[in-house]
This record gives structure tokens, C-alpha cells and sequence, in this order.
């Protein structure tokens, strides 16, 4: 839904664009497909290995990780599953799901979403490209800290 | 060549890996091919709208504007800014990198850069949809309600964590003047690196840069 917004709000912006003036346009697209190509290099083969460690990791040992009898513990398994993988939301959600009716704590999976998102070491190579190594480290690290956070405080309203 | 394969390192990987399981186990192989082809069409439904809005934004919107607006004067109006661009926009958080590091480098604070970010990557409003409707309305809420302020603070601590000039591409790590390396190619030349040369030879300005045009001096030139 969101994808078909930005496409439109896109297609507006560029018709604007060619408009006001044909020059400035033709310099935005250029820089657009460089941007393109090079975002394009970094992420495809950083995803292409993560599918591999979606498929060589099945969901079963993710949700022993977060059903665990020390919640405490599942939250941190959970934070650190969501660390270490990438998936796209429909996926996320419906696995959530099932990870909970199959036992896994709500807290758990709290973190394992907030860090899924948020803290990411397959992504970290390409932030450290556009930001630098001490910004890439600090801000993982603090989303990290308030995943956990927003779990265990979770805990207290759940 | 050195450059050819650090640029495609992890391409070479991903298909060294795929060779070795197609050849191993067929199974996971299929199966990862599948994630695979999620991710890539996630991305390829992405990137082209985000970019052009990005390249589109860094040609016509002049450096004062988002410097006022995002700047590090621009106080809880700017972060609340930040948080309104973050969740309206599509996409995971690699998208967002790109668009964030030209907001920043035509102004942005490092805290809105982080807000921007961090609510990319977590507050989607149709992902709280989804939320919702596999887990349930009170777990949303709840975790939005905590996710919020606690991007509000990471932006702060981050701002007195980080300076301006701890952010730097790969690229430009002994760089004296300070260019977005982007390597848009606007300039005339190939890249960045081509284009600081010219201008140390005096051929170009800084202002022949899209990105550096109108910045002032203190977010664009340091010679």
C-alpha cells in the first residue's frame, strides 16, 4: 500500500520536475540510477545470503529459542534472532503468530520484532558505507539496548 | 580489480555459497532461493520510487530549507519531522540509508538522521495493520506507545554521542573536502574522488556539486 504511495508520490514529483525544468530533471535521473545501481550492488548479495540462513535456520529452532522457561532469557534469544536475520514483515508477522500459539513468550517476540527491524548485522556493512564505522556501531548498539527496553517494560502491560 | 571484488564481495559469496548447496543440499538451496526472490522483489518495488524522490529532493530542494527544517536548531518540530518521514515512508531499513545520508548532508541533525531511521526501520502504519491483525491491537499499541519515545531518546543520545564529523562514507576517509560521495555523476565527472581533484586544481568550485550547492560553510566545505 505504502509501496504504491511512494510510486505515485514519485511519478508526481518527476512530472513536476520535467515541468519546472527539463535540465534539472535529467540531472535528479541521473543521479537516481547511480543511486540505484550502487544500492542495488551492496544489498543483493548481503539479502541472497541471509535467504541462505533463513532456509539453513528453520523456524523450529526459533521458536525453541523463544519459548524457553526463562523468559527473561527468550527475550534475549529473541532480541538476538531478530539481530542476526532479516525478513520481509509478511513474514515476520505470520511467523510471530505461530511462534507464539506454538509457547513462545509475547515479550520475546516484542524484541525479536524490534530488533528484526531496527538493528540489523546483515545491513550493518552498508550503513557502515554511508555513515561510518563508530556511527554504525553506536546506533546498533543503542537500538539493541531499547529493543530489550520496550520488551521488558512490555512485560509489565502484557 | 582489487576494487572490482571488494565492490561485489558479497555477490561473489552469495554465489560461491548457492553453488556449494545447489550441488549439497538441493533443499535448502530452493528454499533460499525463495527468501531470495522475496527480498529481491521487495527491493526492486522499493528502491526506484525512494530514489528518485531522494535524487529529485537533493536537485531542487535548497540546503538552508532542510537545514531549517531538520537542522540541529530545528528542536521537537524537526524531530517530530523526522518521525513523520521515517513512518510514512516504504520500505526496510536499507532503503532508508541512501535517502537519510542526503538529508544529512544538506543539514539534517544527527538526531533527526537517527529518528529518521529508526522509524523507518519500526513504525510503518501499514505494518501496524498486519501487527494487529496477527497479533493483536494491545500489543501494537503498546509497543508503539514505548517505540516512539524511545527513538526520541536514541536520536538525543546519539547527537551527544556522535559528532558531525565522526559520519563519513567509506569513501571519503582522507578526504579534505568534504564531498557527499554519492558519486552522482552531476558534475561532469565519474566520482567524487575525480571531482576533488578538479577542484583542487581549480577547474570546478564546490558549488558545481548538486549536494554542496547553496550549503553554507559549515555543513559543506571544510578546505
Amino acid at each position: 500500500m505504502t509501496i504504491i504511495l511512494m510510486i505515485i508520490l514519485a511519478a508526481g514529483f518527476l512530472l513536476f520536475s520535467i515541468i519546472k525544468s527539463k535540465k534539472k530533471t535529467v540531472e535528479g535521473l541521473r543521479i537516481a540510477r547511480k543511486m540505484l545501481i550502487s544500492t542495488f550492488i551492496e544489498v543483493a548479495g548481503v539479502m541472497a545470503i541471509v535467504g541462505l540462513v533463513l532456509a539453513v535456520l528453520p523456524p523450529e529452532v526459533i521458536k525453541q529459542a523463544l519459548g524457553g522457561a526463562n523468559t527473561a532469557l527468550s527475550t534475549f534469544f529473541g532480541a538476538l534472532i531478530g539481530t542476526v536475520t532479516i525478513m520481509p514483515a509478511v513474514i515476520a508477522f505470520p511467523l510471530s503468530k505461530s511462534l507464539y500459539v506454538s509457547g513462545a513468550h509475547l515479550v520475546a517476540i516484542a524484541a525479536f520484532l524490534t530488533t528484526l527491524t531496527m538493528v540489523g548485522v546483515a545491513t550493518f556493512p552498508i550503513e557502515v558505507k554511508h555513515f561510518g564505522t563508530k556511527f554504525t556501531v553506536i546506533r546498533n548498539s543503542l537500538s539493541f539496548g531499547a529493543a530489550l527496553l520496550i520488551a521488558l517494560v512490555m512485560g509489565i502491560f502484557l | 580489480m582489487r576494487n572490482i571484488i571488494k565492490k561485489f564481495k558479497f555477490i561473489i559469496a552469495a554465489v560461491v555459497l548457492y553453488a556449494c548447496f545447489f550441488f549439497l543440499r538441493q533443499d535448502i538451496f530452493w528454499a533460499a532461493v525463495n527468501y531470495t526472490k522475496d527480498f529481491m522483489l521487495e527491493m526492486l518495488q522499493v528502491l526506484p520510487p525512494v530514489l528518485v524522490i531522494t535524487a529529485l529532493m537533493a536537485v531542487w530542494v535548497p540546503a538552508e530549507a532542510i537545514k531549517k527544517g531538520l537542522g540541529s536548531a530545528s528542536g521537537l518540530r524537526g524531530k517530530l519531522l523526522s518521525l513523520l518521514i521515517g513512518s510514512v515512508s516504504a520500505g526496510p531499513i536499507y532503503a532508508a540509508f541512501p535517502a537519510a545520508y542526503m538529508l544529512f548532508k544538506k543539514g539534517a541533525s544527527v538526531s533527526n538522521l537517527v529518528i529518521i531511521l529508526s522509524s523507518w526501520a519500526v513504525i510503518k502504519v501499514p505494518m501496524l495493520l498486519v501487527e494487529m491483525k496477527f497479533l493483536s491491537i494491545r500489543f501494537m499499541i503498546i509497543r508503539l506507545i514505548l517505540t516512539v519515545p524511545a527513538i526520541l531518546l536514541m536520536g538525543v543520545l546519539m547527537e551527544r554521542l556522535i559528532k558531525r564529523s565522526n559520519i563519513q562514507s567509506a569513501d571519503d576517509k582522507d578526504a579534505i573536502i568534504e564531498l557527499p560521495n554519492i558519486n552522482c555523476g552531476a558534475c561532469g565527472y565519474n566520482n567524487c574522488k575525480d571531482f576533488k581533484k578538479a577542484v583542487l586544481n581549480k577547474d570546478k568550485t564546490l558549488e558545481d556539486c548538486v549536494f554542496l550547492k547553496k550549503a553554507d560553510n559549515r555543513t559543506g566545505v571544510t578546505v
